[in-house]
């Protein structure tokens, strides 16, 4: 089961701030949803246990998570991919973060995942509106963070 | 309407009245423990120092192994071991036969995983939660392939699946029968033909109590004993000694009871081998137990078959030629339990019940990304594609010709005189009297009413349908000269003991999951000896105790090993006229067996029962012969049975949500000698159920990346009563001429004649809308879609 899904959040921080925001495992870790457990390897890489409950299919899955920076310091690609209770999703998700002439950014999403095992039996309409829960709620906690952390700085 | 018989003689039904004990309707004697809950299944076995077994399955339907990662798992406590196939391989393991002969199957994936669910390792632990956690831990670095879901991709061999064998194509064999160049000609002469398109959808049998085993191989004594949920008990303990090479006698395999088997308990499942070899490694029991996701997702699934239907008929509605041409998906491995000679099985009953001059039919099967199987679902070897085939084929061809399709029927059976029956696929049918089931049927339903009914509907706009399906079956596998499976004859055995107070045991080489052979095989035993059903005790299951046989599926327990205990019951009563013949103090050539017990001719009077026999037997034996009273017959047939039947199914179809109520369904089967009426009712009950379930619920469905996509109950339905519809049933009786007692067989009958009924009913509802043909499952969104196509062509 392929699914793909796209959105945009406007975050109330500099580019800059937010290109380096989502440049960082501890801070991106801590905007995915259900977050149990979250291991930092490196400046690129770090494994993720979350609460999954989608239909029958409930449990932890467990994921690793690698950011892949462009040069351009405007594109930022991510490869998550593990599973759990026999089921496998990958997903590749790409972001780009645009400076906005009000010190604001806007950060354009686009995430495609792939299925397999139970959870792909669960039914494309729960399962695409589930994914896409958790894709723009970590997004959205991306932008609510970075807003907390404008607003400290200011 | 007035129908063209041309043959029948209702007048003449030939049923059998009951005798002494054949023909009784008795009780079940195996169903008190059922009823209470007594019931041993191998769930139910504990041994002292048992462990648990949980498998790891592939979440990808084909992919590049690269590493195993055991280590995470192994740190669990109470885990004992993890068994991967690289494990297996060093052992000797790592692949083992399948019981059609031509392939071999991976028993844990080594290399790559070529279905989703397919087993990669086994988890030994001290309880099944552990083991179940600890498979959760054991890390598999997939590397995921392109795959292969649609046969009709397959047979491009643009991606090979089997990268194992020698040559390098999806496809897995060819196999045809009859006559090609005087089908051909006969089909392109005739007035009148259809060519069709009918898919029998790939269906799983679902038993509620799914696969399983305890193996336990006792270090002080050596011996291997399997708990297992097998239908065949014999042969798999001999497929167990030649892939491990343990000798024969140290093993020992119990089939204790079996919640449902449908064919789906005859294979070798890599659980079995892998709890087996852990066992065998760590030197305690081991327990395995499938999950119902397990059980849909890698056992023996049923059908999937794609056939192009080629009927030919004159103006005047008499046919002229058959042509059936499949492809048939194989899933990764080829493990369709066929008999070796017979690589589609018993497909060639095509023909079915009607006298086609020439008929010919060809099949090619392919590997897919999908679970292995293909027999299974209480069908004997492919008949219930065969007889959907040619029973939809049938009422595509009379639509077409606008006749009646029962008439049509009627029109085109093999007539009664001409039995034995030899078909143009080369089968030889034995017995039969199609006219009569059918007129039966059409009698007992209300035929013309129904048709009046219809008629009086269709005025008013609404859909009502009636459907017909006349099958025959061929089953009773099978004559040792034609029949095998590994080589092994496909005879089955008998052994009776009769004890000195009149009672007795009776073992056979048929293991039942449901069937009620506790019953009906004490019943056969009192009819031959004269004794009390309710005092003759059968078991089965063991294979240190019952002779060797071949088991139970296809419908061959009553045609084989009810043969082999007719026969053996007659070795037992020949032995008793000896001991008579001393007891009466008469010549051994004086003693008939009249009225269930040996007389003196010509002396009233003088006799005696074969209870004061069985006492003689142990406490006078005739001088210079051998005490007791037992005898073994193993039964050779020397053709199949062919039961038969005329189903009829009477629908209402909402034409605005798609719902169709089956508001009657009639069976009447014709299955030769009934040893138990009721037992053979709740046969049919049975399969006319599930037959309901593969025509309006039940499909295997994957999507186009090989997600196996309903792997439980919520997705796979069973059904209820709620759902079930009341069935009516009926017989006719004609005995097979070859079978000790005249017995053919019924299990499978049900299912194998009900699917094409349910099709033809609810096309036929829909025929004034112009619909030629809806697929299986009919669900309701399928004949919604069905009948708002076909409206928004007119």
């Amino acid at each position: 089961m392929n699914l793909h899904w796209k959105g945009q959040e406007h975050v109330a921080a500099d580019k800059a701030t937010t290109w380096a925001f989502i440049n960082d495992p501890a801070q991106i870790s801590k905007c995915l949803p259900d977050l149990l457990e979250a291991t930092i390897h490196d400046a690129h890489s770090f494994d993720a246990i979350v609460q999954v409950g989608v239909g029958p299919v409930r449990g932890k899955f467990k994921f690793k998570i690698t950011l892949d920076p462009q040069p351009d310091e405007t594109t930022m690609n991510m490869k998550i991919s593990g599973g759990g209770l026999g089921s496998v999703v990958d997903l590749l998700a790409g972001a780009t973060v645009l400076a906005n002439d009000d010190r604001t950014t806007t950060l354009d999403w686009e995430g495609t995942a792939s299925m397999r095992g139970p959870v792909a039996t669960v039914g494309g309409r729960v399962i695409d509106a589930q994914a896409e829960r958790v894709i723009s709620t970590t997004f959205g906690n991306v932008k609510s963070r970075l807003a907390g952390t404008a607003a400290t700085s200011a | 309407m007035a129908m063209t018989t041309e043959t029948t003689d209702t007048s003449a039904a030939p049923e059998l009245q009951p005798r002494h004990a054949i023909g009784l309707s008795m009780k079940r004697k195996e169903d008190p423990r059922f009823i209470r809950g007594a019931g041993r299944y191998v769930d139910d076995i504990t041994l002292p120092g048992m462990h648990y077994m949980a498998l790891v399955h592939s979440p990808y339907p084909h992919a590049k192994i690269n590493r195993i990662d055991k280590s995470a798992a192994l740190a669990l406590p109470g885990v004992k071991a993890v068994i991967t196939g690289e494990d297996l391989v060093a052992a000797g393991l790592g692949w083992i036969p399948t019981f059609h002969g031509y392939d071999k199957q991976m028993v844990l994936a080594v290399g790559k995983a070529l279905f989703q669910y397919q087993e990669v390792a086994g988890v030994i632990a001290t309880s099944r939660e552990i083991a179940l956690d600890a498979a959760e831990l054991v890390e598999v670095d997939y590397e995921p392939l392109d795959v292969l879901v649609d046969p009709f991709e397959s047979m491009r061999d643009t991606l090979i699946i089997r990268n194992d064998r020698e040559n390098k194509t999806n496809h897995i064999y060819h196999w045809e029968v009859g006559d090609r160049s005087k089908t051909d000609a006969a089909l392109a002469a005739s007035e009148v033909a259809i060519d069709e398109k009918i898919v029998f959808q790939r269906v799983h049998p679902a038993p509620l109590e799914p696969c399983g085993i305890v193996a336990d191989m006792n270090g002080g004594t050596g011996r291997l004993t399997m708990y297992l949920t097998s239908q065949a008990p014999h042969a798999h303990r001999t497929v167990v000694s030649l892939v491990t090479g343990i000798p024969e006698d140290k093993i020992r395999i119990v089939s204790p009871d079996i919640g449902g088997g449908f064919g789906n308990k005859v294979p070798v499942y890599p659980g079995y081998v892998v709890a087996t070899a852990a066992s065998v490694i760590l030197g305690f029991p081991v327990k395995w137990i499938e999950t119902r996701t397990e059980n849909l997702t890698t056992t023996g699934f049923a059908r999937d078959y794609h056939m192009r239907v080629q009927i030919g008929a004159s103006r005047a509605g008499k046919i002229t030629a058959l042509k059936v041409t499949t492809v048939a998906d194989h899933g990764a491995f080829d493990a369709a339990a066929d008999p070796t000679k017979y690589p589609a099985g018993l497909f060639g009953i095509v023909t079915g019940s009607y006298d086609f001059p020439t008929a010919f039919t060809e099949l090619d099967a392919y590997f897919t990304n999908k679970a292995p199987g293909g027999v299974a679902y209480r069908c004997s070897f492919r008949v219930t594609e065969a007889s959907y085939a040619i029973e939809r084929g049938m009422d595509m061809l009379a639509q077409r010709l606008g006749i009646d399709p029962a008439e049509f029927r009627l029109l085109n059976f093999v007539k009664k005189a001409q039995f034995p029956y030899p078909s143009p696929l080369g089968f030889v049918y034995d017995s039969g009297d199609y006219h009569l089931t059918l007129q039966k049927a059409l009698d007992q339903i209300g035929y013309q009413q129904l048709r009046a009914e219809q008629a009086e509907k269709r005025a008013r706009g609404e859909y009502m349908g009636i459907g017909i399906s006349t099958f025959t079956e061929a089953v009773g596998a099978g004559p040792n000269k034609l029949f095998d499976i590994m080589g092994i004859k496909m005879f089955d055995s008998a052994e009776i003991r009769i004890h000195p107070t009149g009672s007795g045991i009776v073992r056979t080489g048929a293991r039942h999951q449901g069937q009620g052979h506790e019953t009906t095989w004490a019943q056969i035993v009192a009819e031959e000896l004269g004794l009390d059903p309710q005092n003759i005790l059968v078991e089965e299951g063991d294979t240190d105790t019952a002779p060797y046989g071949l088991g139970t599926y296809a419908s061959r327990s009553t045609p084989v090993a009810g043969g082999a205990i007719a026969l053996a019951a007659r070795k037992v009563r020949e032995k008793a006229k000896k001991i008579a013949a001393h007891v009466l103090e008469a010549s051994e050539d004086d003693i008939e067996w009249e009225d269930y017990k040996f007389k003196v001719s010509g002396v009233p009077g003088k006799t005696i029962t074969m209870k004061e026999i069985a006492f003689a037997a142990y406490t006078n034996p005739s001088p210079g012969s051998e005490p007791g009273l037992e005898a073994t017959f193993y039964y050779d047939p020397p053709n199949m049975t062919f039961p038969h039947g005329a189903y009829i199914a009477v629908v209402d179809v909402d034409a605005e949500t798609g719902f169709v109520n089956v508001r009657r369904f009639l069976a009447i089967d014709d299955c030769g000698t009934v040893i138990n009426p009721m037992i053979v009712e709740g046969q049919i009950h049975g399969g006319l159920t599930e037959g309901f379930a593969i025509a309006f619920m039940q499909e295997i469905r994957f999507d186009a990346g090989g997600n196996h996509l309903n792997t439980n109950f919520t997705e796979y339905l069973v059904p209820t009563s709620l759902e079930t519809p009341h069935w009516e049933t009926g017989k006719t009786c004609t005995p097979s001429p070859h079978h000790p007692i005249g017995a053919k067989g019924v299990g499978e009958s049900p299912n194998v004649g009900s699917p094409a009924a349910f099709v033809n009913a609810v096309v036929d509802a829909l025929a004034p809308l112009g619909v030629k043909h809806i697929e299986m499952p009919m669900t309701r969104a399928k004949v919604w879609h069905a009948i708002k196509d076909a409206q928004a062509q007119r």
